[in-house]
């Protein structure tokens, strides 16, 4: 009978008041899309990186008029580098097959190029890629050293602008979140004032305190529930827009976003939805109520 | 004991100790502003006197923590001047959400519910809604509901502050009825007509002091 009557109460309590549970259950939802967009982003920036700096190289190339000795006292320096995981030498033979492996579509300027303009080079496959620095600084003055590229650079380029989208959308979600427990505690509030007289008398005649408090909780915890159910929609949605829409092209360059992972989130959004509804609502009742 | 309320010139009781047995009756009169309230909260564990103790059924709540006074209310009932009735609920609803709220049972509120709306008169009258009744009708299902739970203790605070003397004096018989079963039943009012013909233990208070206190006394 308790249950049924906390679970009434509830649902009383919410439609009494639907102007107010639907503006909670829409910033609940928004706020925690955002969350969970954010976490995925966030997810996926990390599983990018794991592939994409797996795959990084640093580029020395050398002069063209570099002599043999320099070569391979440089060779032998890179293999004695403990920052250095592996080298390899690249030919001017084999950099000209590369040249004409990655720009096959475009023949005229393979044309273009004769296979001794293409400078020598070591590829670096480096311990920790983020140690690019140290690298530079200790070749770049070496005999017969031309140039040194990073790769990591460009793609560090690319990451902060992930990272700046998911700080963003974090930041947005944290407003959102704020604006909807301020909706929690002003519904609350008034959820408790429609009811002070039954408050009184549980108060008066020996209530529990969790007896008087439940309802409310659970008004909130229920509006905040719905919105991670709306919000799993919303990435659901979102997920097909990607897949399908104008944001296709990005497929290839972001690492597809699985059904699984999605699914996952819900758990993740709807217990901070839940909990922190809860939280929010039970010190408003400590507030208000004085139970 | 003594009770200063925060911004209060004087105490609001000031050096007051009082004995009540079990099954007594008790009234507390005086002046508005006497103090006579404060009793009562003190009672109910609303309030905390600055100084000395507060003993109830053998326990010292003074010291009770808040959160055991839900458990500790249960064993006091309690009638206001403004009946504290809820409006949307018949009078057996009412009762019966005290019982409820308590967690007992539909099936236990249909047994006992009944029965003590009939105790305080109130048979036939159970499915009205408080503004269908009178004021003297209304305060019995504020009765019915502080003694549904079969205190030990009943407090009355100014219970017939509402109504007229006829109907006051209905709601007495009820409460020296009640007082009849055992239960000690401490009331707070200034209605001399009411002390008078009672003729029960009266404690005057008066600028927090106690001024008097007589068994089988009057009022002034």
């Amino acid at each position: 009978m308790r249950m049924k009557y906390v679970l009434t109460e509830v649902m009383v309590g919410l439609w009494r008041n639907v102007t107010m549970t639907i503006a909670m259950i829409i910033t609940m939802t928004v706020s925690l899309f955002l969350l969970g967009f954010s976490g995925l982003l966030y997810q996926k920036v990390g599983d990018m990186k794991d592939l994409y700096y797996e795959n990084v190289e640093v580029s020395i190339f050398l002069d063209t008029e570099v002599s043999a000795e320099e070569r391979t006292e440089l060779e032998a320096k890179l293999k004695n580098d403990p920052l250095v995981k592996e080298s390899t030498y690249v030919d001017k033979k084999e950099a000209y097959e590369r040249f004409q492996e990655m720009y096959k579509d475009a023949p005229d300027l393979v044309n273009a190029v004769k296979a001794d303009q293409l400078p020598e080079s070591f590829r670096l496959k480096l311990v920790n890629p983020e140690q690019y620095k140290n690298i530079y600084d200790q070749y770049k003055d070496t005999g017969g050293v031309e140039e040194i590229v990073d790769q990591s650079k460009l793609l560090d380029k690319v990451f902060n602008v992930l990272t700046g989208i998911q700080n963003f959308t974090l930041f947005i979600s944290v407003v959102m979140a704020a604006a909807a427990l301020l909706l929690v505690a002003n519904t609350i509030q008034v959820a408790a004032y429609s009811k002070r007289r039954e408050v009184a008398v549980m108060k008066l005649v020996g209530a529990s305190n969790w007896f008087i408090q439940a309802p409310f909780v659970l008004e909130a915890v229920v509006a905040g529930l719905m919105g991670a159910v709306l919000a799993l929609g919303w990435l659901v949605v979102g997920k097909y827009l990607l897949g399908s829409g104008s944001m296709a092209s990005l497929e290839g360059l972001i690492t597809p976003i699985s059904w699984s992972e999605i699914f996952l989130m819900f758990p993740i959004i709807a217990g901070i939805g839940s909990l922190v509804t809860a939280i929010t609502a039970w010190v408003t009742l400590r507030f208000y109520l004085r139970v | 004991m003594t009770k200063t309320y925060p911004k209060a010139s004087r105490p609001s009781l000031d050096n007051v100790s009082v004995a009540i047995e079990k099954g007594e009756f008790v009234f507390f009169i005086g002046p508005s502003g006497s103090g006579k309230s404060t009793i009562i909260k003190m009672l109910l564990h609303e309030v905390a006197p600055n100084k000395g103790r507060v003993v109830v059924n053998g326990k010292d709540v003074t010291s009770m923590r808040s959160w055991k006074r839900p458990a500790f209310r249960r064993s006091i009932g309690c009638v206001f001047q403004d009946f504290r009735l809820l409006p949307n609920r018949t009078a057996y609803e009412n009762v019966a959400f005290a019982l409820e709220v308590i967690g007992k049972t539909k099936a236990v509120a249909r047994r006992v519910v009944p029965e003590v709306l009939e105790l305080v008169g109130l048979g036939g009258k159970e499915h009205r809604y408080p503004h269908e009744l009178s004021g003297g009708e209304q305060q019995r299902v504020a009765v019915a509901r502080a003694f549904v739970n079969r205190p030990l203790i009943l407090l009355a605070d100014e219970p017939t502050g509402n109504l007229d003397p006829d109907t006051s004096i209905e709601i007495m018989r009820l409460l020296d009825r009640i007082n009849r079963t055992g239960t000690t039943v401490v009331m707070v009012t200034h209605d001399s007509n009411i002390v008078n013909q009672m003729r029960r233990r009266v404690v005057e208070i008066e600028s927090g002091r106690i001024v008097r206190d007589q068994a089988r006394g009057v009022y002034g």
